[in-house]
């Protein structure tokens, strides 16, 4: 087997199993989630839920990230809110705007849209990687984090590191043959999809539930989320 | 009587020593010779140029028999040749540096190029070059390609068995090609696949550079040796870089300029077509550098992007016009209606089960519970 033919194997049979994978099994995760059931809430309505999600989605998204400091527990976590609120940003800046990733919505979706320049897209996924790398050199060293990691926490930096560093290198045509690091790229992120339904990764999806339903229950009580 | 010698044959047909000359430093170039370097450091004797090497080859031997045969193909790469670049070119090295058969190519028809054909084996064995165009089959014997009766897989060991060296010309003989795509009826193959004894080298393409054939020729030719090549048999001097290595285009690939399409602002100031589907970063041809119609342009060059086509099974490597980092297969809407539906289904009936399970628990403590309370002793009643 050689380069080719790995790659055309991850860009087509093995990319599409972890699809397979990864729908069925959020699908799967995320009945389990909703069918555990919740406690009625019997507070009496003083004001609007819709504005509670509107401002808690504001918040948590638009502001508050780029303003952390003004929440208590930033300031017991300063790094690990500054290097993983670099990296989330990152990472959506690169999935979203990045010229190949623009391509694979396209072709799921049937439409795309400009994307960034490269040097910023270079800027960005040099600063998610190295936010990932903090976070984890931060992880192995802080003795209350070490003592909590298990294998799961360790597997979760992997799959999302790997597709990161294999893309920033293919991006950049270093080191490798283009088809030899496009493959590893895919490979990763197959492992990526394969894994997100089976662990926290599938945040990514309960973070908005669970944003709009504190934003409903503070909305409710009139309360600022 | 001794044979003649290409320069004598040259000679005779009128060309002067001084054009020779010329001619052996284009071939030389054409080869991708490239062992003296550029600049000769002061006080070591540099060894004898690269078109030195090529005019003691052609002043010291005859013309190379090349037996030129077509499987499943379209001609396209005979159609190459015949038109190629430099057509003065790729003429001399077929009409006059070396002896051919070619079925297409030839006067003679029928029985008569039959005739040809088995004399030019017997002739030749073991001295000339076997050069394939299209692919053999496999499915049902090999029926599905047949010349004279014989199927192709007979015709290609007869003519494999004395040669000296093969080159598969075009993508279709080297991996199959398009008779090769998805569902491969016929089972066509490349020659590299039947052929494990003899030298073989690749020249895919589609259709192949006919520099890129005529330079191999040339270079088993003049050095008695098929060029080095990379894993996939394709000679290094020409396919050791990616389409993209040499794109002119480039620059703006590294800037982030891209065509949106092919007749936006973007495709007009020549901007970077690897969103319109170019496949230059994992295709290895000389398209970039040698180019075509005499340097004129490729397809990159003219506005289109790449397709691959000297990559095996390039054909089936997802859409011509998405981007290469769309997935090749994709779940539409109703197979991700299917998988939505499943995980769910699961989902709700693993919660059901649950919801039974704690019910049915439930009630056993409550039915535990109400047997203690009747039975009564103070410590249960507690615990209920």
């Amino acid at each position: 087997m050689n380069w080719t033919e790995i790659m055309n194997f991850s860009r087509g049979l093995l990319l599409h199993v972890s699809m397979i994978i990864f729908v069925a099994g959020m699908s799967y995760r995320l009945v389990r989630v909703l069918l555990l059931g919740w406690q009625r809430d019997r507070a009496t309505n003083k004001g609007s839920k819709l504005k509670g999600v509107i401002v808690n989605y504001l918040k948590g998204l638009l502001v508050l990230p780029f303003i952390p400091w003004v929440r208590r527990t930033f300031r017991h976590n300063e790094l690990t809110f500054i290097a993983g609120g670099l990296f989330h940003l990152s990472l959506f800046v690169v999935l979203a705007f990045g010229t190949a990733h623009i391509m694979v919505w396209k072709s799921l979706w049937g439409f795309g849209w400009k994307s960034l320049p490269t040097p910023v897209l270079a800027f960005f996924s040099s600063v998610g990687i190295i936010s990932m790398i903090v976070l984890l050199i931060n992880r192995l060293t802080h003795p209350v984090l070490k003592l909590l990691t298990r294998l799961p926490v360790w597997i979760n930096w992997l799959v999302v590191f790997l597709p990161m560093i294999t893309g920033f290198i293919m991006a950049r045509h270093l080191w490798f043959r283009y088809e030899v690091i496009f493959s590893l790229h895919l490979i990763s992120v197959s492992l990526l999809l394969i894994w997100i339904p089976l662990g926290r990764i599938s945040h990514f999806l309960f973070y908005f539930f669970s944003k709009t339903i504190h934003g409903a229950q503070a909305g409710k009580r009139a309360v600022t989320p | 009587m001794k044979e003649k010698t290409i320069y004598e044959h040259l000679r005779e047909k009128g060309l002067s020593r001084r054009d020779f000359m010329k001619l052996c430093g284009t071939i030389a170039g054409m080869m991708g010779l490239e062992f003296v370097p550029p600049v000769k450091a002061p006080g070591k004797i540099p060894g004898p140029g690269p078109e030195a090497v090529v005019a003691q080859a052609l002043t010291t031997r005859p013309k190379l028999p090349i037996i030129w045969l077509e499987f499943q193909d379209c001609a396209g790469c005979s159609e190459a040749i015949s038109r190629s670049s430099s057509p003065l070119l790729s003429n001399l090295v077929l009409n006059d540096l070396a002896i051919e058969y070619h079925e297409t190519l030839m006067a003679a028809a029928g029985f008569q190029a039959e005739k040809a054909k088995e004399e030019c084996l017997k002739k030749y064995f073991g001295k000339y070059v076997l050069v394939v165009e299209g692919s053999p089959t496999l499915a049902d014997d090999g029926i599905y390609c047949t010349v004279a009766g014989k199927s192709n897989l007979e015709l290609l060991k007869e003519a494999a068995a004395g040669a000296a060296a093969i080159i598969a010309t075009g993508n279709c003989a080297c991996f199959g090609g398009i008779p090769a795509a998805r569902p491969n009826p016929t089972g066509a193959v490349g020659v590299t696949d039947l052929i494990k004894d003899k030298p073989v080298v690749n020249i895919p393409g589609c259709p192949a550079i006919p520099e890129v054939t005529t330079g191999t020729i040339l270079h088993f030719l003049i050095l008695g040796e098929l060029p080095k090549t990379d894993h996939l048999k394709r000679p290094l001097p020409f396919y050791g870089n990616t389409v993209h290595d040499h794109c002119l285009r480039r620059p703006f690939y590294e800037a982030g300029k891209f065509a949106e399409s092919f007749d936006d602002e973007g495709a007009k100031k020549g901007y970077c077509l690897y969103k319109l589907g170019c496949k230059g970063p994992t295709t290895y041809n000389a398209c970039a550098g040698l180019k075509w119609e005499r340097g004129l342009s490729y397809p990159v060059q003219s506005g289109h992007p790449c397709l691959g086509c000297s990559e095996p099974h390039f054909w089936d490597g997802g859409g011509f016009y998405q981007g290469q980092s769309a997935p090749i297969l994709r779940l539409d809407k109703n197979s991700t209606a299917t998988l939505v539906g499943a995980g769910l289904a699961a989902g709700a009936a693993l919660a059901g089960l649950n919801a039974v399970k704690k019910s049915r628990a439930r009630k056993a403590i409550k039915t535990a519970a109400s047997e203690k309370v009747s039975s009564g002793t103070g410590e249960e009643k507690k615990e209920g």
